[in-house]
């Protein structure tokens, strides 16, 4: 039995606690490490068709190690064809080598041949491009890679009722894609690739696409023979081309790859081959995380966690720590969608004035590391980005709940609802979807929000048919390659729809020939033309309110080496990282 | 009438007392007891007087209730204050989300990082899951446990096999993976996601918790009781009911059961802070309670990414937490002791 003398002192430790006076926030006296006001230099468009492997050394690097990456984000697919999310595009370019690749040189992309000889040739009409390739690349298992691999990885990609999260220019641009519908339903014939030798890929196209060799650094076009084509089950153990192979895929957890023994530096301008192995792991907290890296005990002195830093963590990056944090550019911008065909346009521009973005930024851990507010759809890393701003789709404020509840009464819609999905285990998701809901309810709205695994967000948001009519993916988009044709034409089409990648899900057949003839000019005369339709499009038809525009700010252990932002991902160059002794 | 043993190892008996028949049992009595003041007191009376009399008791009783109160009257007091716990108060954090003031008239104990919502109404609210599940998941697991331990301990045989085997399944479990998925399974029995409004999910996430510490709490218990059913059920007080045809039932509740209040009383004191202790650490492993509920276990896993900058944040639901189970644990310990007549006073 316990005896209670007198002096039994139970309340020592909570002395220690409150020994910090002051508030919390005058207690971070190192608020934010240095933010770069400007948003980075446009992207370039850089070409070196003369690059060959083995890649430049860099300095200091070493072989061996384990590198551990962890994010919360979690990709849903590693499906070679079906890959088009930054993430699962930055991590397949350590085993899956593609005709042309990024080279990052002094934080700038520069486009290189990788399994192609050279950046293409295209006819007089345009409408023919010729790539001659490598001879003498091996799969990991020693098989030589064929031209006819390519081919069918190119064919492969028109099954998009298999792939439908992948990438779809090939659909709009690429001859006969109205009538192919991939080698399991249509055969293995179409016009639209030719392999007249075994080292050279034709590709035929029905209208002029003079970013082709940009597209071609896309996991979609990786080689890949038909006899070993799975299927779904294929991105449990692909064919691969890259550094690294796999060893192990657990979908929506973790995945574990080893250095393939088959990969030729020598005819790789792009990689290296230093880490012996990688362990991607998703799902965790993502604060947690970052404080695991920030700390870097043991193994996570070799692990990078590659969702933007948060706020929380911010104060922490002092000294030391101050060389952990990873800053760099990002072609993406981040936005609010509303499904227009569900959402009258009225009660769209209601929304707009009901949206408090103070506080989104503020619960999303948004800060001036890592983010801009975002007033139109291109960002400003991209040509033919405008300065604009369409009243109420600044991405700033706190929005007028009484104007957008005035608004909605005219319109007649008081009450209307509006349903979306979100994270149920995820804090930041919870809290975001709380906001919300309180903002828009203070503006008459009604609020349906579904709360789902974040393991699985991506397939709900994903599917258009679903009974919600917000927050659909895309969530943002980054440019695919430096120019405006990268935006327009796959987001705000009506063939977006289809494809699964709209903004707003608008289907204007005006619209559309406004993005075709702007499309077809000769690409010095795009830049501006895309610039004013961005301020056409929110003005008009506010498919998505602007959020922010991103920053890359993550944090790394302190053994990471070689660790450079690859801005046209917004995320670290996996390929060049070492583990420093 | 029923018979009651006073102690275990059979030294003493002495027929139990209505408070009728003061007289008759006079006569009964074979030795004197200790003192003739607790001359007529049933055991758990006893056991009661001497906690009323130890002051450690009464103390932890207290804290105790203070908590209970705090968790009941929680509208009350942030009616009081002028708040709720899911107003956002952004405009009261700076931009990296710390918050730009400290307890003051408005917020007694200042606001949330990130969400600037009121950190006394989160508190006084976050008692409630703490307190309900614990007593709840208590409760029901005693109950079941007891049930069940008197039916397995009392009728022997293919009924007794068939319940100890359960027993032992339950126990082998592992219960973390079992609480970390049994949230899906049931979600998805309930009728699937789109269906589920956060309110709906955040019930169903109650209730499984719940449901999760009654199926692992129930099976120790029932061994407990279970043993010393086995070891009563050969006295001669119960021979002689069945001899006489007192039913089963009668015999499980009216003879058996007041024997083993002591056995149930601790363990359902004891079991009271391992289950806040379980609410919280599921919580804060994510399993358990998430947003919009507001609970300590939440608290303590969000705060801690704050401690440096915003210790309160952080001390209020341990302290929460940590003195309401010291204050439970304490309290079981007494009644322990004083269930046990072998203890010295």
């Amino acid at each position: 039995m316990i005896r209670l003398k007198g002096t039994a002192l139970i309340a020592a430790v909570a002395v220690i606690g409150l020994a910090a006076c002051g508030t919390p926030s005058g207690n971070n006296k190192q608020a934010g490490g240095s933010s770069s006001d400007t948003i980075g230099g446009a992207q370039q468009k850089a070409t070196d068709e003369s690059a060959k492997g083995p890649a430049k050394d860099i300095d200091g690097a070493k072989k061996g190690g384990t590198m551990t990456v962890y994010a919360e984000s979690t990709p849903s697919t590693f499906d070679p064809t079906n890959i088009y999310y930054t993430d699962g595009n930055q991590i397949a370019k350590l085993a899956f080598r593609t005709l042309t690749q990024f080279d990052i040189r002094n934080g700038k992309p520069v486009l290189v041949p990788d399994l192609a000889e050279d950046l293409g040739k295209v006819s007089a009409d345009k409408l023919t491009w010729t790539f001659k390739l490598k001879k003498g690349i091996k799969y990991q298992d020693g098989t030589p890679v064929k031209a006819e691999d390519f081919a069918y990885a190119i064919k492969r990609s028109f099954a998009h009722d298999v792939f439908d999260a992948g990438p779809t220019y090939q659909l709009s641009y690429f001859k006969d894609a109205d009538t192919y519908k991939g080698p399991y339903a249509s055969g293995d014939t179409y016009s639209g690739v030719e392999t007249p030798d075994d080292s050279t890929l034709v590709i035929h196209l029905k209208t002029p696409f003079p970013d082709l060799p940009y597209y071609g650094t896309f996991p979609m076009f990786t080689p890949i023979p038909k006899a070993k084509d799975t299927k779904q089950k294929y991105e449990q153990n692909p064919m691969t081309t890259g550094p690294y192979m796999w060893q192990s895929y657990n979908p929506g957890a973790e995945l574990k790859l080893v250095k393939n023994p088959n990969w030729d530096a020598s005819t790789d301008p792009v990689r290296h081959q230093y880490v012996d192995g990688w362990d991607f792991k998703w799902g965790g907290d993502a604060i947690k995380s970052q404080q695991q890296v920030l700390a870097s005990q043991g193994p996570d002195a070799a692990a990078v966690e590659y969702d933007n830093v948060d706020s929380s963590v911010v104060p922490q990056l002092t000294g030391d720590k101050k060389a952990q944090l990873l800053q760099g550019d990002s072609p993406c911008t981040i936005v609010e969608q509303m499904d227009s065909r569900k959402i009258p346009l009225e009660v769209r521009k209601a929304i707009a004035l009901a949206y408090n973005w103070d506080e989104m930024n503020k619960v999303s851990g948004n800060n001036s590391l890592t983010s801009a507010p975002a007033s139109s759809i291109l960002p400003p890393a991209v040509p033919g980005y405008t300065k604009f701003s369409v009243a109420g789709l600044t991405g700033t404020g706190q929005g007028d709940p009484a104007a957008a509840k005035a608004a909605l009464q005219k319109a007649g819609k008081l009450g209307f609802q509006l349903s979306w999905y979100y994270s149920n285990d995820s804090q930041t998701s919870s809290q975001l979807t709380q906001a919300r809901t309180k903002f828009l309810e203070a503006a008459g709205f009604k609020v349906k929000a579904i709360g789902v695994p974040k393991a699985q967000i991506r397939k709900y948001t994903g599917n258009y048919d679903s009974p919600v009519n917000m927050l659909f993916s895309p969530r943002g988009w980054c440019s695919d390659w430096p120019s405006g044709s990268s935006w327009f034409p796959v987001l705000f089409k009506t063939q977006s729809v289809k494809d699964g990648n709209s903004i707003g899900e608008l289907m204007d057949p005006a619209l559309d020939k406004k993005i075709d003839d702007i499309s077809a000019l000769p690409l010095d005369q795009q830049a501006g033309k895309w610039g004013a339709l961005d301020q056409d499009i929110l003005q008009t038809y506010v498919p998505a309110l602007p959020f922010y525009y991103d920053k890359m700010a993550i944090v790394i252990g302190n053994k990471v080496g070689g660790a450079v932002g690859d801005p046209t991902q917004g995320l670290p160059v996996f390929t060049q990282m070492f583990v420093k002794s | 009438m029923s018979s009651r043993l006073f102690h275990m190892d059979g030294v003493r008996m002495s027929l139990g007392v209505d408070p009728q028949d003061q007289v008759s049992s006079e006569a009964l009595v074979a030795v004197p007891v200790a003192s003739t003041k607790e001359h007529g007191k049933s055991p758990s009376r006893i056991a009661f007087d001497r906690l009323r009399k130890d002051r450690m008791a009464i103390i932890c009783a207290c804290v105790v209730l203070f908590f209970v109160l705090v968790a009941v009257l929680a509208p009350l007091l942030c009616a009081l204050e002028g708040q709720n716990y899911s107003d956002f108060h952004t405009e009261l954090v700076d931009e990296f989300g710390f918050p730009t003031i400290g307890p003051n008239a408005d917020h007694w104990f200042g606001v949330e990082p990130k969400t600037g919502r009121d950190l006394f109404a989160q508190w006084t609210y976050g008692a409630r899951p703490s307190l309900v599940i614990a007593f709840v998941a208590a409760i029901t697991s005693s109950v079941v446990g007891v049930v069940l331990g008197l039916t397995a301990g009392f009728l022997s045989g293919w009924v007794d096999r068939v319940i100890s085997w359960v027993i032992d399944f339950v126990l082998s479990l592992p219960y973390l993976l079992v609480a970390i998925a049994a949230v899906p399974i049931v979600v998805g029995v309930a009728g699937g996601v789109n269906a589920l409004s956060p309110q709906d999910n955040a019930n169903i996430r109650f209730f499984v918790l719940i449901g999760v510490l009654v199926f692992f709490g129930w099976a120790s218990l029932a061994r407990l009781i279970r043993g010393e059913v086995i070891s009563l059920r050969e006295r001669e007080f119960v021979a002689a009911a069945k001899v006489i045809g007192v039913p089963t039932r009668r015999v499980l509740f009216k003879e058996l059961l007041p024997n083993l209040v002591a056995p149930i009383v601790i363990s359902l004191s004891l079991a009271l802070p391992a289950y806040i202790v379980a609410e919280a650490g599921l919580t804060f492993l994510g399993v358990g309670l998430i947003e919009p509920t507001p609970s300590w276990g939440q608290m303590i896993a969000k705060a801690t990414t704050y401690y440096q900058a915003d210790p309160l944040y952080l001390w209020l639901p341990v302290v929460g937490v940590s003195a309401l189970t010291l204050a439970l644990s304490w309290l079981g310990d007494s009644v322990r002791d004083a269930f046990d007549p072998k203890t010295r006073r």
